[in-house]
Protein backbone atom coordinates (compact mmCIF):
# COMPACT_ATOMS: atom_id res chain seq x y z
CA UNK A 1 0.00 0.00 0.00
CA UNK A 2 1.33 3.39 -0.93
CA UNK A 3 0.41 6.36 1.19
CA UNK A 4 0.27 9.87 -0.21
CA UNK A 5 1.94 12.87 1.46
CA UNK A 6 -1.18 13.86 3.33
CA UNK A 7 -1.88 10.46 4.82
CA UNK A 8 1.78 10.20 5.82
CA UNK A 9 1.64 13.61 7.46
CA UNK A 10 -1.52 12.69 9.35
CA UNK A 11 0.04 9.44 10.56
CA UNK A 12 3.19 11.20 11.73
CA UNK A 13 1.17 13.86 13.51
CA UNK A 14 -0.89 11.27 15.38
CA UNK A 15 2.23 9.28 16.30
CA UNK A 16 4.05 12.39 17.57
CA UNK A 17 1.03 13.48 19.55
CA UNK A 18 0.52 10.06 21.19
CA UNK A 19 4.20 9.64 22.03
CA UNK A 20 4.54 13.10 23.57
CA UNK A 21 1.32 12.79 25.56
CA UNK A 22 2.40 9.36 26.82
CA UNK A 23 5.76 10.76 27.94
CA UNK A 24 4.17 13.76 29.63
CA UNK A 25 1.62 11.65 31.52
CA UNK A 26 3.93 8.78 32.48
CA UNK A 27 6.48 11.29 33.76
CA UNK A 28 3.88 12.62 36.14
CA UNK A 29 3.27 9.16 37.64
CA UNK A 30 6.99 8.30 37.82
CA UNK A 31 7.84 11.39 39.81
CA UNK A 32 8.12 9.66 43.20
CA UNK A 33 9.85 6.58 41.80
CA UNK A 34 12.40 8.86 40.13
CA UNK A 35 13.42 10.33 43.50
CA UNK A 36 13.78 6.95 45.30
CA UNK A 37 17.38 5.98 46.05
CA UNK A 38 18.65 2.44 46.64
CA UNK A 39 22.38 2.05 47.22
CA UNK A 40 22.25 -1.72 46.72
CA UNK A 41 21.75 -1.22 42.97
CA UNK A 42 23.96 1.81 42.32
CA UNK A 43 25.83 2.21 39.03
CA UNK A 44 24.05 -0.61 37.24
CA UNK A 45 24.55 -0.69 33.47
CA UNK A 46 21.40 -1.02 31.35
CA UNK A 47 19.60 -4.34 31.82
CA UNK A 48 16.07 -5.64 31.42
CA UNK A 49 14.91 -4.44 34.81
CA UNK A 50 16.57 -1.04 34.49
CA UNK A 51 16.53 -0.30 30.76
CA UNK A 52 18.44 2.99 31.16
CA UNK A 53 20.61 1.75 34.06
CA UNK A 54 20.92 3.36 37.49
CA UNK A 55 23.08 6.23 38.74
CA UNK A 56 25.53 6.60 41.65
CA UNK A 57 22.65 6.92 44.11
CA UNK A 58 20.87 3.87 42.74
CA UNK A 59 18.09 5.86 41.15
CA UNK A 60 16.26 4.35 38.20
CA UNK A 61 17.42 6.36 35.17
CA UNK A 62 14.42 5.32 33.08
CA UNK A 63 12.03 6.94 35.53
CA UNK A 64 14.28 9.95 35.91
CA UNK A 65 14.45 10.47 32.17
CA UNK A 66 10.68 10.20 31.77
CA UNK A 67 10.04 12.63 34.62
CA UNK A 68 12.63 15.05 33.27
CA UNK A 69 11.13 14.93 29.79
CA UNK A 70 7.60 15.37 31.05
CA UNK A 71 8.74 18.40 33.03
CA UNK A 72 10.46 19.74 29.92
CA UNK A 73 7.32 19.23 27.85
CA UNK A 74 5.14 21.00 30.41
CA UNK A 75 7.59 23.91 30.65
CA UNK A 76 7.73 23.95 26.87
CA UNK A 77 3.95 24.13 26.57
CA UNK A 78 3.68 26.96 29.12
CA UNK A 79 6.54 29.00 27.71
CA UNK A 80 5.65 28.42 24.07
CA UNK A 81 1.99 29.20 24.77
CA UNK A 82 2.75 32.51 26.47
CA UNK A 83 5.30 33.34 23.82
CA UNK A 84 2.92 32.58 20.96
CA UNK A 85 0.10 34.65 22.47
CA UNK A 86 2.54 37.57 22.90
CA UNK A 87 3.60 37.15 19.30
CA UNK A 88 -0.01 37.13 18.11
CA UNK A 89 -0.97 40.28 20.03
CA UNK A 90 2.18 42.23 19.15
CA UNK A 91 2.10 41.09 15.53
CA UNK A 92 -1.52 42.10 15.03
CA UNK A 93 -1.13 45.43 16.81
CA UNK A 94 1.99 46.24 14.80
CA UNK A 95 0.06 45.68 11.61
CA UNK A 96 -3.14 47.49 12.55
CA UNK A 97 -2.33 50.32 14.97
CA UNK A 98 -0.56 52.58 12.53
CA UNK A 99 2.99 53.54 11.68
CA UNK A 100 4.26 54.60 15.11
CA UNK A 101 3.14 51.45 16.93
CA UNK A 102 4.60 49.45 14.07
CA UNK A 103 8.03 51.04 14.32
CA UNK A 104 8.13 50.62 18.11
CA UNK A 105 7.23 46.93 17.89
CA UNK A 106 9.54 46.28 14.96
CA UNK A 107 12.37 47.91 16.92
CA UNK A 108 11.57 45.71 19.91
CA UNK A 109 11.61 42.60 17.71
CA UNK A 110 14.94 43.55 16.17
CA UNK A 111 16.43 44.32 19.57
CA UNK A 112 15.40 41.03 21.17
CA UNK A 113 16.51 39.14 18.06
CA UNK A 114 19.84 40.95 18.06
CA UNK A 115 20.82 39.67 21.51
CA UNK A 116 21.90 36.00 21.59
CA UNK A 117 19.00 33.92 22.89
CA UNK A 118 20.91 32.00 25.51
CA UNK A 119 22.45 35.16 27.00
CA UNK A 120 19.11 36.89 27.38
CA UNK A 121 17.57 33.70 28.75
CA UNK A 122 20.26 33.37 31.44
CA UNK A 123 19.88 37.04 32.41
CA UNK A 124 16.08 36.88 32.69
CA UNK A 125 16.06 33.51 34.45
CA UNK A 126 18.69 34.77 36.93
CA UNK A 127 16.78 38.01 37.53
CA UNK A 128 13.59 36.04 38.24
CA UNK A 129 15.36 33.93 40.84
CA UNK A 130 16.06 30.86 38.67
CA UNK A 131 13.86 27.81 39.25
CA UNK A 132 10.70 26.93 37.36
CA UNK A 133 9.45 30.52 37.24
CA UNK A 134 12.74 31.87 35.93
CA UNK A 135 12.91 29.32 33.14
CA UNK A 136 9.31 29.82 31.99
CA UNK A 137 9.51 33.63 32.07
CA UNK A 138 12.88 33.54 30.35
CA UNK A 139 11.79 31.27 27.51
CA UNK A 140 8.47 33.11 27.09
CA UNK A 141 10.14 36.51 26.85
CA UNK A 142 12.75 35.50 24.30
CA UNK A 143 10.93 33.28 21.82
CA UNK A 144 8.06 35.43 20.55
CA UNK A 145 10.05 37.51 18.06
CA UNK A 146 10.12 35.43 14.91
CA UNK A 147 6.47 34.44 15.16
CA UNK A 148 5.47 38.08 15.84
CA UNK A 149 7.36 39.14 12.73
CA UNK A 150 5.65 36.43 10.69
CA UNK A 151 2.17 37.41 11.87
CA UNK A 152 2.80 41.11 11.36
CA UNK A 153 3.91 40.50 7.78
CA UNK A 154 0.94 38.24 7.13
CA UNK A 155 -1.60 40.77 8.42
CA UNK A 156 0.04 43.60 6.45
CA UNK A 157 -0.10 41.55 3.29
CA UNK A 158 -3.68 40.45 3.90
CA UNK A 159 -4.82 44.02 4.49
CA UNK A 160 -3.63 44.98 1.02
CA UNK A 161 -4.99 41.92 -0.74
CA UNK A 162 -7.72 42.45 -3.29
CA UNK A 163 -10.27 40.05 -1.83
CA UNK A 164 -10.21 41.84 1.51
CA UNK A 165 -10.67 45.25 -0.11
CA UNK A 166 -13.53 43.81 -2.14
CA UNK A 167 -15.15 42.33 0.98
CA UNK A 168 -15.03 45.82 2.52
CA UNK A 169 -16.82 47.33 -0.47
CA UNK A 170 -19.39 44.54 -0.31
CA UNK A 171 -20.47 46.03 2.98
CA UNK A 172 -18.75 43.82 5.56
CA UNK A 173 -17.41 45.33 8.77
CA UNK A 174 -13.75 45.09 9.79
CA UNK A 175 -14.54 42.52 12.46
CA UNK A 176 -16.48 40.32 10.05
CA UNK A 177 -13.62 40.50 7.55
CA UNK A 178 -11.03 39.72 10.21
CA UNK A 179 -13.04 36.68 11.25
CA UNK A 180 -14.03 35.37 7.86
CA UNK A 181 -11.06 36.29 5.69
CA UNK A 182 -8.04 36.80 7.93
CA UNK A 183 -8.47 34.07 10.56
CA UNK A 184 -8.24 31.17 8.10
CA UNK A 185 -4.84 32.55 7.05
CA UNK A 186 -3.53 33.40 10.51
CA UNK A 187 -4.68 30.37 12.49
CA UNK A 188 -2.54 27.75 10.71
CA UNK A 189 0.48 30.09 10.84
CA UNK A 190 -0.11 30.65 14.52
CA UNK A 191 -0.64 27.02 15.50
CA UNK A 192 2.26 25.73 13.44
CA UNK A 193 4.43 28.48 14.91
CA UNK A 194 3.28 27.48 18.37
CA UNK A 195 4.13 23.82 17.85
CA UNK A 196 7.50 24.67 16.31
CA UNK A 197 8.27 26.82 19.37
CA UNK A 198 8.16 23.77 21.68
CA UNK A 199 11.45 22.21 20.58
CA UNK A 200 13.22 25.56 21.05
CA UNK A 201 11.69 26.03 24.46
CA UNK A 202 12.62 22.50 25.56
CA UNK A 203 16.19 22.73 24.28
CA UNK A 204 16.73 26.12 25.89
CA UNK A 205 15.19 24.94 29.14
CA UNK A 206 17.58 22.00 29.32
CA UNK A 207 20.58 24.03 28.23
CA UNK A 208 20.20 26.73 30.87
CA UNK A 209 19.48 24.07 33.48
CA UNK A 210 22.61 22.29 32.29
CA UNK A 211 24.57 25.52 32.75
CA UNK A 212 23.16 25.90 36.26
CA UNK A 213 20.87 28.91 35.73
CA UNK A 214 17.62 26.99 35.48
CA UNK A 215 15.87 24.38 37.59
CA UNK A 216 17.37 23.48 40.95
CA UNK A 217 19.56 20.38 41.22
CA UNK A 218 17.23 18.15 43.23
CA UNK A 219 14.68 18.18 40.40
CA UNK A 220 14.91 15.30 37.93
CA UNK A 221 15.14 17.64 34.93
CA UNK A 222 16.88 16.59 31.72
CA UNK A 223 19.40 19.41 32.00
CA UNK A 224 20.26 18.40 35.58
CA UNK A 225 20.60 14.74 34.60
CA UNK A 226 22.93 15.61 31.75
CA UNK A 227 25.12 17.99 33.72
CA UNK A 228 25.49 15.48 36.62
CA UNK A 229 26.28 12.63 34.30
CA UNK A 230 29.20 14.67 32.92
CA UNK A 231 31.16 13.89 36.09
CA UNK A 232 30.62 10.14 35.70
CA UNK A 233 31.03 9.93 31.96
CA UNK A 234 34.81 9.85 32.28
CA UNK A 235 34.53 6.83 34.59
CA UNK A 236 32.85 4.81 31.85
CA UNK A 237 29.25 5.28 32.96
CA UNK A 238 28.12 6.09 29.42
CA UNK A 239 24.46 5.17 29.94
CA UNK A 240 23.90 8.11 32.27
CA UNK A 241 24.22 10.59 29.42
CA UNK A 242 23.42 8.54 26.33
CA UNK A 243 19.81 7.49 26.97
CA UNK A 244 18.53 10.78 28.42
CA UNK A 245 20.29 12.56 25.53
CA UNK A 246 18.67 10.32 22.91
CA UNK A 247 15.26 10.76 24.50
CA UNK A 248 15.66 14.55 24.54
CA UNK A 249 16.60 14.59 20.86
CA UNK A 250 13.70 12.25 20.05
CA UNK A 251 11.22 14.51 21.84
CA UNK A 252 12.49 17.59 20.06
CA UNK A 253 12.46 15.87 16.67
CA UNK A 254 8.93 14.61 17.24
CA UNK A 255 7.66 18.10 18.03
CA UNK A 256 9.31 19.32 14.87
CA UNK A 257 7.81 16.49 12.82
CA UNK A 258 4.40 17.20 14.35
CA UNK A 259 4.61 20.91 13.49
CA UNK A 260 5.70 20.29 9.92
CA UNK A 261 2.96 17.68 9.38
CA UNK A 262 0.43 20.16 10.69
CA UNK A 263 1.64 22.72 8.16
CA UNK A 264 1.42 20.24 5.30
CA UNK A 265 -2.13 19.27 6.25
CA UNK A 266 -3.30 22.86 6.53
CA UNK A 267 -1.75 24.35 3.46
CA UNK A 268 -4.30 24.28 0.63
CA UNK A 269 -1.48 24.32 -1.91
CA UNK A 270 -0.33 20.89 -0.78
CA UNK A 271 -3.78 19.33 -0.98
CA UNK A 272 -2.96 17.24 -4.02
CA UNK A 273 0.59 16.21 -3.17
CA UNK B 1 -28.86 57.57 -11.45
CA UNK B 2 -25.74 59.40 -12.45
CA UNK B 3 -22.18 58.54 -11.47
CA UNK B 4 -19.99 61.57 -11.74
CA UNK B 5 -16.25 62.08 -11.41
CA UNK B 6 -15.36 65.76 -10.94
CA UNK B 7 -11.83 67.06 -11.59
CA UNK B 8 -10.21 63.87 -10.34
CA UNK B 9 -6.46 63.98 -9.70
CA UNK B 10 -4.58 61.05 -8.31
CA UNK B 11 -1.01 60.23 -7.26
CA UNK B 12 0.05 57.15 -5.30
CA UNK B 13 2.62 59.12 -3.25
CA UNK B 14 2.28 62.80 -2.43
CA UNK B 15 5.56 63.81 -4.04
CA UNK B 16 5.46 61.41 -6.93
CA UNK B 17 4.12 62.29 -10.32
CA UNK B 18 0.40 62.12 -10.93
CA UNK B 19 -1.22 59.12 -12.52
CA UNK B 20 -3.88 61.41 -14.02
CA UNK B 21 -5.01 64.93 -13.32
CA UNK B 22 -8.24 66.85 -13.72
CA UNK B 23 -10.30 64.03 -15.19
CA UNK B 24 -14.05 64.54 -15.31
CA UNK B 25 -16.64 62.10 -16.53
CA UNK B 26 -20.33 61.37 -16.21
CA UNK B 27 -22.08 58.05 -16.63
CA UNK B 28 -25.80 57.41 -16.61
CA UNK B 29 -27.12 54.16 -15.14
CA UNK B 30 -28.90 53.36 -18.42
CA UNK B 31 -25.80 53.45 -20.58
CA UNK B 32 -22.71 51.41 -21.16
CA UNK B 33 -19.49 53.38 -21.45
CA UNK B 34 -16.13 52.18 -22.71
CA UNK B 35 -12.91 53.45 -21.22
CA UNK B 36 -9.96 52.93 -23.49
CA UNK B 37 -6.34 53.99 -23.63
CA UNK B 38 -2.81 52.59 -23.80
CA UNK B 39 -1.26 50.52 -21.02
CA UNK B 40 -0.03 52.40 -18.00
CA UNK B 41 -2.25 55.44 -18.43
CA UNK B 42 -4.14 54.85 -15.20
CA UNK B 43 -7.33 53.20 -16.38
CA UNK B 44 -7.36 50.73 -13.51
CA UNK B 45 -6.47 53.48 -11.06
CA UNK B 46 -9.38 55.55 -12.32
CA UNK B 47 -11.66 52.54 -11.88
CA UNK B 48 -10.48 52.12 -8.30
CA UNK B 49 -11.13 55.80 -7.61
CA UNK B 50 -14.62 55.59 -9.12
CA UNK B 51 -15.44 52.47 -7.09
CA UNK B 52 -14.23 54.11 -3.89
CA UNK B 53 -11.14 51.92 -3.30
CA UNK B 54 -8.84 54.95 -3.55
CA UNK B 55 -9.38 58.54 -2.51
CA UNK B 56 -8.42 61.13 -5.12
CA UNK B 57 -6.07 63.99 -4.16
CA UNK B 58 -8.49 66.54 -5.58
CA UNK B 59 -11.99 66.30 -6.93
CA UNK B 60 -14.76 63.98 -5.87
CA UNK B 61 -16.85 61.03 -6.98
CA UNK B 62 -20.58 61.69 -6.73
CA UNK B 63 -23.54 59.38 -7.07
CA UNK B 64 -26.63 61.48 -7.78
CA UNK B 65 -24.86 64.47 -6.24
CA UNK B 66 -23.87 62.62 -3.04
CA UNK B 67 -20.45 61.17 -2.24
CA UNK B 68 -20.08 57.37 -2.18
CA UNK B 69 -20.89 55.78 1.19
CA UNK B 70 -17.78 55.00 3.28
CA UNK B 71 -19.40 52.11 5.13
CA UNK B 72 -21.85 49.47 4.06
CA UNK B 73 -22.57 48.12 0.60
CA UNK B 74 -21.09 50.30 -2.13
CA UNK B 75 -23.53 50.84 -5.02
CA UNK B 76 -20.57 51.12 -7.40
CA UNK B 77 -19.04 47.66 -7.69
CA UNK B 78 -15.86 46.80 -9.52
CA UNK B 79 -14.93 43.49 -11.12
CA UNK B 80 -11.17 43.10 -11.02
CA UNK B 81 -8.80 42.07 -13.74
CA UNK B 82 -7.33 39.02 -11.98
CA UNK B 83 -10.04 36.76 -10.58
CA UNK B 84 -7.50 34.51 -8.88
CA UNK B 85 -6.41 37.45 -6.72
CA UNK B 86 -9.95 38.61 -6.04
CA UNK B 87 -11.02 35.49 -4.16
CA UNK B 88 -9.72 34.24 -0.84
CA UNK B 89 -7.61 31.11 -1.49
CA UNK B 90 -8.59 29.62 1.86
CA UNK B 91 -12.36 29.86 1.44
CA UNK B 92 -14.59 27.53 -0.53
CA UNK B 93 -16.33 29.20 -3.46
CA UNK B 94 -19.75 29.11 -1.78
CA UNK B 95 -18.33 31.21 1.09
CA UNK B 96 -16.79 33.66 -1.35
CA UNK B 97 -20.12 33.96 -3.13
CA UNK B 98 -21.85 34.47 0.23
CA UNK B 99 -19.81 37.69 0.59
CA UNK B 100 -22.07 39.24 -2.04
CA UNK B 101 -25.46 40.67 -1.27
CA UNK B 102 -28.27 38.10 -1.74
CA UNK B 103 -27.17 36.75 -5.08
CA UNK B 104 -30.09 35.39 -7.09
CA UNK B 105 -30.14 31.70 -7.99
CA UNK B 106 -30.99 32.92 -11.52
CA UNK B 107 -27.71 34.88 -11.85
CA UNK B 108 -25.69 31.86 -10.79
CA UNK B 109 -27.51 29.66 -13.27
CA UNK B 110 -27.24 32.07 -16.18
CA UNK B 111 -23.52 32.59 -15.63
CA UNK B 112 -23.09 28.84 -16.00
CA UNK B 113 -21.76 28.25 -12.50
CA UNK B 114 -22.14 24.56 -11.70
CA UNK B 115 -23.31 23.18 -8.32
CA UNK B 116 -20.19 21.11 -8.04
CA UNK B 117 -17.89 24.21 -8.14
CA UNK B 118 -19.39 25.59 -4.95
CA UNK B 119 -17.51 23.22 -2.66
CA UNK B 120 -14.16 23.70 -4.34
CA UNK B 121 -11.25 25.94 -3.42
CA UNK B 122 -10.16 28.65 -5.88
CA UNK B 123 -7.03 26.78 -6.94
CA UNK B 124 -9.23 23.96 -8.19
CA UNK B 125 -11.00 26.22 -10.70
CA UNK B 126 -9.80 27.94 -13.86
CA UNK B 127 -9.57 31.71 -14.36
CA UNK B 128 -12.75 31.83 -16.42
CA UNK B 129 -14.69 29.85 -13.84
CA UNK B 130 -13.43 32.11 -11.07
CA UNK B 131 -14.33 35.24 -13.03
CA UNK B 132 -17.96 34.07 -13.22
CA UNK B 133 -18.03 33.92 -9.44
CA UNK B 134 -16.54 37.43 -9.22
CA UNK B 135 -19.20 38.76 -11.60
CA UNK B 136 -22.00 37.07 -9.68
CA UNK B 137 -20.65 38.43 -6.41
CA UNK B 138 -20.69 42.00 -7.72
CA UNK B 139 -24.33 41.80 -8.82
CA UNK B 140 -25.99 42.29 -5.44
CA UNK B 141 -29.42 43.93 -5.30
CA UNK B 142 -28.06 47.40 -4.41
CA UNK B 143 -25.54 47.53 -7.24
CA UNK B 144 -26.22 50.58 -9.41
CA UNK B 145 -22.98 50.81 -11.36
CA UNK B 146 -20.64 48.08 -12.47
CA UNK B 147 -17.04 48.67 -13.45
CA UNK B 148 -15.58 45.87 -15.52
CA UNK B 149 -11.80 46.18 -15.63
CA UNK B 150 -10.51 43.86 -18.36
CA UNK B 151 -12.74 41.08 -17.12
CA UNK B 152 -12.58 38.89 -20.19
CA UNK B 153 -8.96 39.21 -21.27
CA UNK B 154 -7.98 35.72 -20.16
CA UNK B 155 -11.04 33.93 -21.49
CA UNK B 156 -11.59 32.05 -24.73
CA UNK B 157 -13.98 33.45 -27.32
CA UNK B 158 -16.97 31.28 -26.44
CA UNK B 159 -16.78 32.03 -22.73
CA UNK B 160 -16.23 35.72 -23.48
CA UNK B 161 -19.39 35.98 -25.54
CA UNK B 162 -21.34 33.93 -23.01
CA UNK B 163 -20.35 36.22 -20.18
CA UNK B 164 -20.84 39.47 -22.11
CA UNK B 165 -24.25 38.42 -23.40
CA UNK B 166 -25.39 37.71 -19.88
CA UNK B 167 -23.88 40.90 -18.48
CA UNK B 168 -25.40 43.16 -21.13
CA UNK B 169 -28.83 41.62 -20.66
CA UNK B 170 -28.57 41.88 -16.88
CA UNK B 171 -27.50 45.55 -16.74
CA UNK B 172 -30.20 46.50 -19.21
CA UNK B 173 -32.93 44.79 -17.21
CA UNK B 174 -31.85 46.23 -13.90
CA UNK B 175 -30.70 49.63 -15.19
CA UNK B 176 -27.19 49.20 -13.92
CA UNK B 177 -24.64 51.56 -15.45
CA UNK B 178 -21.69 49.74 -16.95
CA UNK B 179 -18.15 51.04 -17.38
CA UNK B 180 -16.00 48.74 -19.49
CA UNK B 181 -12.24 48.85 -19.68
CA UNK B 182 -10.60 46.80 -22.38
CA UNK B 183 -7.81 46.79 -24.92
CA UNK B 184 -9.94 44.96 -27.39
CA UNK B 185 -11.41 47.42 -29.92
CA UNK B 186 -14.03 45.06 -31.41
CA UNK B 187 -15.32 44.16 -27.95
CA UNK B 188 -15.75 47.81 -26.98
CA UNK B 189 -17.48 48.52 -30.26
CA UNK B 190 -19.91 45.69 -29.62
CA UNK B 191 -20.83 46.46 -26.02
CA UNK B 192 -20.41 50.20 -25.50
CA UNK B 193 -22.82 53.02 -26.31
CA UNK B 194 -20.07 55.60 -26.14
CA UNK B 195 -16.37 55.75 -25.66
CA UNK B 196 -14.14 57.81 -23.38
CA UNK B 197 -10.60 57.94 -24.61
CA UNK B 198 -8.07 58.25 -21.91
Amino acid sequence: MRLNQRQKAKGLLVFAFIFLTAVAISGYFCHDAAMATDFSIKNMPPCLKYPFGTDWLGRNMFYRTLTGLSMSIIIGICAAGVSAVMALLLGISAATLGKKADSVITFLIDMVMGIPHILLLILISYACGKGLKGVIVGVALTHWTSLARLIRAEVLQLKESEYIQIAGKLGHSRLQIAYKHMLPHLLPQFLVGLVLLFPHAILHESSITFLGFGLSTEQPAIGVILSESMKYLIMGKWWLALFPGIMLVLTVVLFDVGGNSLRKIWDPNSVHE
Amino acid sequence: MILEGKNLTFAYEKRESRVFSDVSLQVDSRECVALSGPSGFGKTTLCKVLAGYLTPQTGEVLLDGKPLPKKGYCPVQMIWQHPERAVNPRLRMKDTLADGQQIDERIIRELGIERDWMNRYPQELSGGELQRFCIARALGKDTRFLIADEISTMLDMITQSQIWNFLLKEVKEREIGLIVVSHSGPLLEKVADRRIHF
